[in-house]
């Protein structure tokens, strides 16, 4: 976190990061009533527009993991207004997402056009709104595109499984734009872009210059615990440097609060750590993988959303190639 | 396709046999067969094909320990914990609802009656794990694991890879010392464990494994069946002769017939 803060606004730290904390657990109260699948047909996301500084809204996904209750509304997805028309950052779960997004932003400022839409990377949770959206406005990397044409079908089953209904005419669209690193004037604004990877095979950094807030998409969690379905840690962890270095004026993380104080960024890194360092020790040990599921979680860890969950899965995602790195070579006859 | 025939023809014969009024004889079990608590729709065809030769109890000292939500269908890990029963002549382990449910047949001479594995599923399933005591009873245990669809029927990564031949049965383990009387073995063995059923792959697995002490006596004696992983992982509680290191000796074959044999070094307790 380069650029500090001013003595003022630092004095308002706490209070800003707690009443944004507080905007988040309203937003998870107002979701909790919402219909389950005996409404199917009628399945509305109830997405609110959060302002985090001038013409910047988030809007805030639960720090869940996907159900059929919340039909994936578990991400963060932001939108700017860029003067002559809207910037978005990521599209959510579901085709019904997307359109819920539309229709909150045009309640939000309306009767501008969306002139850039913006996929962090390619998980399902990110990409699967792009459906209400012009294709030719989507912009993603190279390697992003390439990952979620191979894997897009595979999230569509897989959420098709985990939501339901909620999924209904939900398919994969790839950007209809290729990016790379530098810096684009969108409006009446300038977006850079930074691509790095780690937390899958390429992660876009996107910063609005004017006001200097960083969206991080999965590369930084904040008191929900990181995902690795896709991760390189070592590649994450000098990804998480490189954002370090960078001067914002906040965060908005892929899943969690806005995060004034680079919080993200150390919470995100200490947890990586504590993954693979317990994770090589029971691989060294033997253990099973439900043993290792099994070990206790520090409490440094353990008041993370959804940690256990995201503990167990990781052990799935990341034991394998431990286990072929760590185990000692043995000579065959055959 | 085979097996799905033979699996109809094992329903029209259970039909028939139930209709003609002689159910009770298609079984050697005496007495009634317990309700299953993980409430398979097809627990009575399971305990008459797998546990057909004993009584069976529901036992809380099998300890079957697998997550409630698969995250990969195709590596669902699996850990069998019956150290609490005495006196153990074989642990099986079926998946009700997979195409094939076998898994795995564990007869453990001279080991802590304990297995960890991973197993492919092709849809969500109750897993029964039968521990069966000198005595002849079957102690029974299980849970519920809910799947995505499809681990039985896709080939396996390997087939990915340029030649896949080239690294078949390319072995790592890790031995460990947990106390003077035991060790832990986790042996990793590269196999691509084809089912028989992803189109064009014929069935080709590795279908057993022995474990043997340096001088000979057997450890422990595995049957593997086709839902196990690719790149099968077993991990082993050795019980030990004495404190000293020793090379454990391990034999496995799969089913075209090559046989591999390998060392695993358990260190010394004292080091």
């Amino acid at each position: 976190m380069g650029r500090l803060l001013s003595k003022s606004e630092r004095l308002s730290e706490r209070e800003l990061s707690r009443r944004q904390v507080l905007q988040w657990a309203a937003a998870g109260c107002v979701f909790s009533g919402f219909p389950s699948l005996a409404n199917a047909g009628k399945l509305l996301y109830p997405l609110t527009a959060s302002k985090i500084t001038d013409d910047t809204w988030a809007v805030y996904g639960l720090p869940e993991y996907f159900s059929s209750e919340n039909g994936g509304h578990i991400v963060n997805v932001a939108f700017i207004d860029a003067g002559d028309g809207i910037v978005v950052i990521d599209t959510g779960t579901s085709k019904r997402f997307g359109e819920a997004l539309r229709s909150l932003i045009e309640a939000t400022i309306p009767g501008k056009p969306i002139i850039r839409v913006y996929n962090t990377h390619h998980h399902p949770d990110h990409v699967f709104g792009n459906q209400a959206f012009d294709r030719q406005t989507i912009a993603g990397t190279a390697e992003m595109r390439t990952a979620l044409e191979r894997d897009g079908t595979a999230f569509a089953d897989n959420l098709y499984r985990l939501l339901g209904d909620w999924m209904r005419g939900t398919d994969t669209v790839l950007p209809g734009k290729l990016l790379a690193a530098g810096e684009e004037t969108v409006g009446n604004r300038s977006f850079i872009h930074t691509p790095l990877a780690g937390h899958t095979e390429s992660d876009l950094l996107i910063q609005d210059s004017s006001t200097g807030v960083l969206f991080s998409g999965d590369l930084s969690f904040l008191y929900r615990a990181p995902t690795t379905p896709s991760a390189d840690l070592a590649v994450w962890l000098s990804a998480l440097n490189a954002m370090q270095a960078m001067d914002v004026s906040m965060i908005l993380p892929g899943h969690g609060p806005v995060d004034p104080k680079g919080e993200s960024i150390t919470q995100t890194r200490d947890y990586l750590i504590w993954l693979e360092g317990t994770l090589r020790e029971a691989v060294a040990e033997g253990l099973t993988m439900n043993e290792a599921m099994a070990l206790d979680i520090p409490s440094e860890f353990s008041g993370l959303y959804v940690v256990r969950t995201e503990f167990e899965r990781s052990v799935v995602h990341l034991y394998r190639q431990l286990e072929d790195e760590i185990f000692d070579g043995i000579e065959v006859t055959r | 396709m085979k097996r799905k025939g033979q699996g109809f023809k094992l329903f029209v014969l259970c039909i028939s046999l139930g209709l003609s009024g002689v159910w009770s004889q298609a079984s050697a079990r005496d007495g009634e067969l317990p309700p299953d608590p993980f409430r398979s729709v097809m627990w009575k065809s399971m305990a008459d094909r797998f546990f057909p030769d004993g009584p069976i109890v529901f036992d809380g000292h099998v300890k079957v320990i697998a997550p409630a939500s698969a995250e990969d269908q195709f590596h669902v890990p699996v850990t069998i914990d019956a150290s609490g029963l005495d006196n153990v002549r074989q642990i099986v382990a079926v998946a009700d609802l997979n195409p094939i449910p076998n898994i795995l047949t564990v007869r453990p001479e001279q080991a802590v009656s304990f297995v960890g594995f991973r197993v492919k599923l092709q849809q969500s399933t109750p897993i029964h794990v039968g521990v069966q005591t000198n005595d002849g009873v079957w102690h029974m245990g299980g849970t519920y694991v809910d799947a995505a669809g499809g681990g039985c029927t896709a080939p396996a990564a390997m087939h990915a890879t340029e030649n896949w031949m080239d690294t078949l049965g390319l072995t790592k383990a890790v031995a460990r010392r947990s106390d003077l009387e035991h060790a832990r073995t986790t042996i990793k063995m590269r196999h691509p464990m084809d089912t028989g059923l992803a189109a064009g792959i014929p069935a080709f697995y590795l279908s057993n494994m022995t474990v043997t002490h340096p001088g000979g006596e057997l450890i422990a004696d595995v049957d593997l069946y086709e839902p196990i992983s690719e790149n099968p992982t077993l991990t082993l509680l050795p019980k030990m002769l004495d404190a000293s290191s020793a090379n454990l000796h391990v034999h496995a074959r799969d089913t075209e017939g090559n046989e591999y044999d390998f060392d695993v070094l358990v260190p010394s307790s004292v080091e």
